[in-house]
């Protein structure tokens, strides 16, 4: 309790100030810096006729699906890569070089080969999540105390059930972890994406009220996904920290 | 007999140099019996162990479990580790009932039987207590829960009370002579604790420095549970160290 409060208080500030500078002795002018005022005025109208709660489901939805495509590529092959040598060794030269190119240069292809839309979302969504919770699993599971793995076959397991039973559970805690990373890069490439590619969602509106000079409702839909990020990094860390043995 | 041990050599090697851990091991080791293997730390002692258990492998000759070579792990061979090797994210009712699941059998079965051994090793009240709520030496007794549950022929344990400190590890040492007793396991005991060695063994073969080669093989015939106070105890105790002070190189 004491921490959310302590954590409220800059935010507070910011917001007073933002208020003097602008409502109240009009040093910042509006087309620069909207004033608080105005960008409640146009969350309560973005609220009032649907737009805000449609958006953000539109980019919910869509990061939600890329990233548990993500996962489900990337979680089993992280697996495996952490358990055999010789997989790492077959992946780690294109893994290597296809994890530095930014997700967000995939986008021509994306359109070309998925059309505009959802299609293409998942892709660059899936292509920019997909490597951290590669990475993270794989390191998980190299990082495994031996001794875990030698007491499952010393209590009859065979490798499938090490790999179900002991490998995996041992690994989750990195495993959230790279998940948690994942997440936050899911969620800007969705709105990079929808700024290219799309007719809705957050980075849509953001991108339309900017070139209609509505910038109170640019912040909005900035704010909007400021508070999901949010949202997922508090539940995966509530997920981290139940694991913490 | 249970184990026979051939001519067994076991190197390791590494970038620059091939290093001997043991030379020319000859064994046999009886059904029901108690041996321990005694020697300085580095002796192999912990190597030869693992290649009982299948977690290693010899670099030439065999060793056979009632005549079948030994060519991986199985719960017929249960291993006590010297490190905590209980699964952190299980309970220990789940650790111990671990070898059960694995093999197929349904819950309500596999808990029943796991509390039994359970309440073998005294801890029936923290059965639901995940291991770093627990001291060492009660990890240990969860350890060792953990490989009876399966019912093996043998016990294998690798200096599993070196990390306690004396009380709980003469505990556990009397706590083991009563499951040996109870149970007629074949077990087969690593340390480099004379006195735990003298306490336990049927049979102590002591091992020289590495190379580890067998230098001396001692039974003790004094009834359990053994009075460390005894002058027949210390004679023994005496002999033992003695025999690993001429043989230190270092």
């Amino acid at each position: 309790m004491r921490k959310t409060i302590i954590s409220l208080v800059i935010p507070a500030i910011i917001i007073v100030i933002w208020a003097v500078l602008t409502t109240y002795t009009g040093i910042i002018p509006s087309y620069l810096i909207p004033s608080p005022h105005d960008v409640f005025e146009a969350f309560k109208s973005l609220l009032m006729n649907g737009i805000l709660i449609k958006d953000t489901v539109d980019t919910l939805s869509r990061v939600i699906i890329g990233f548990i495509v993500a996962a489900i590529v990337a979680v089993p092959l992280g697996i495996l890569i952490g358990w055999s040598e010789t997989v790492e060794n077959y992946l780690s030269f294109i893994i290597g070089i296809l994890r530095p190119i930014p997700p967000i240069a995939w986008i021509p292809f994306a359109i070309l080969w998925f059309g505009l839309g959802l299609g293409s979302a998942i892709f660059i969504i899936f292509v920019g999540s997909v490597f951290p919770i590669l990475i993270s699993t794989a390191d998980g599971v190299k990082r495994i105390d031996k001794v875990y793995i030698e007491s499952a076959y010393t209590l009859g397991a065979d490798k499938l059930q090490t790999i179900k039973k002991v490998v995996f559970p041992a690994a989750l805690p990195n495993i959230i972890t790279g998940l948690k990373v994942g997440m936050g890069i899911a969620l800007m490439c969705t709105v990079a994406a929808e700024m290219i590619g799309s007719n809705n969602g957050l980075g849509y509106l953001i991108l339309t009220a900017t070139s209609m000079l509505d910038s109170a409702s640019a912040i909005v839909g900035m704010l909007a996904i400021g508070v999901i990020g949010l949202t997922f990094e508090y539940i995966f860390t509530r997920m981290e920290r139940k694991l913490n043995w | 007999m249970v184990f026979k041990i051939k001519k067994v050599n076991k190197n390791f090697q590494n970038k620059t140099m091939e290093m001997e851990i043991l030379k020319n091991i000859d064994l046999t080791i009886e059904d029901g019996e108690f041996l321990v293997l005694l020697g300085p730390s580095g002796c192999g002692k912990t190597t030869l162990l693992r290649m009982i258990a299948g977690l290693d492998f010899p670099s030439s000759g065999t060793i056979t479990d009632n005549d079948v070579p030994v060519l991986n792990p199985s719960p017929e061979r249960g291993f006590v580790f010297q490190q905590y090797s209980l699964f952190p994210w299980r309970t220990v009712l789940d650790n111990v009932a671990f070898g059960l699941e694995v093999k197929g059998i349904d819950a309500e079965e596999r808990y029943e039987k796991a509390k039994n051994y359970i309440e073998m090793v005294g801890l029936s009240a923290f059965i639901e207590s995940y291991p770093n709520q627990l001291s060492g030496g009660m990890k240990q007794r969860v350890a060792i829960a953990r490989a009876l549950v399966n019912e093996p022929d043998s016990l294998l344990m690798d200096e599993p009370f070196a990390a306690l400190d004396v009380l709980s590890r003469h505990k556990l040492q009397k706590e083991i002579i009563q499951i040996w007793q109870q149970e007629t396991k074949t077990i087969i005991f690593v340390t480099h604790n004379v006195d735990e060695a003298v306490f336990l063994a049927d049979r102590i073969l002591v091992f020289s420095e590495r190379p580890g080669r067998i230098i001396q093989t001692l039974k003790i015939e004094q009834e359990r549970m053994r009075d460390r106070t005894s002058e027949e105890y210390l004679d023994i105790k005496r002999k033992i160290t003695g025999l690993l002070e001429t043989n230190q190189k270092f």
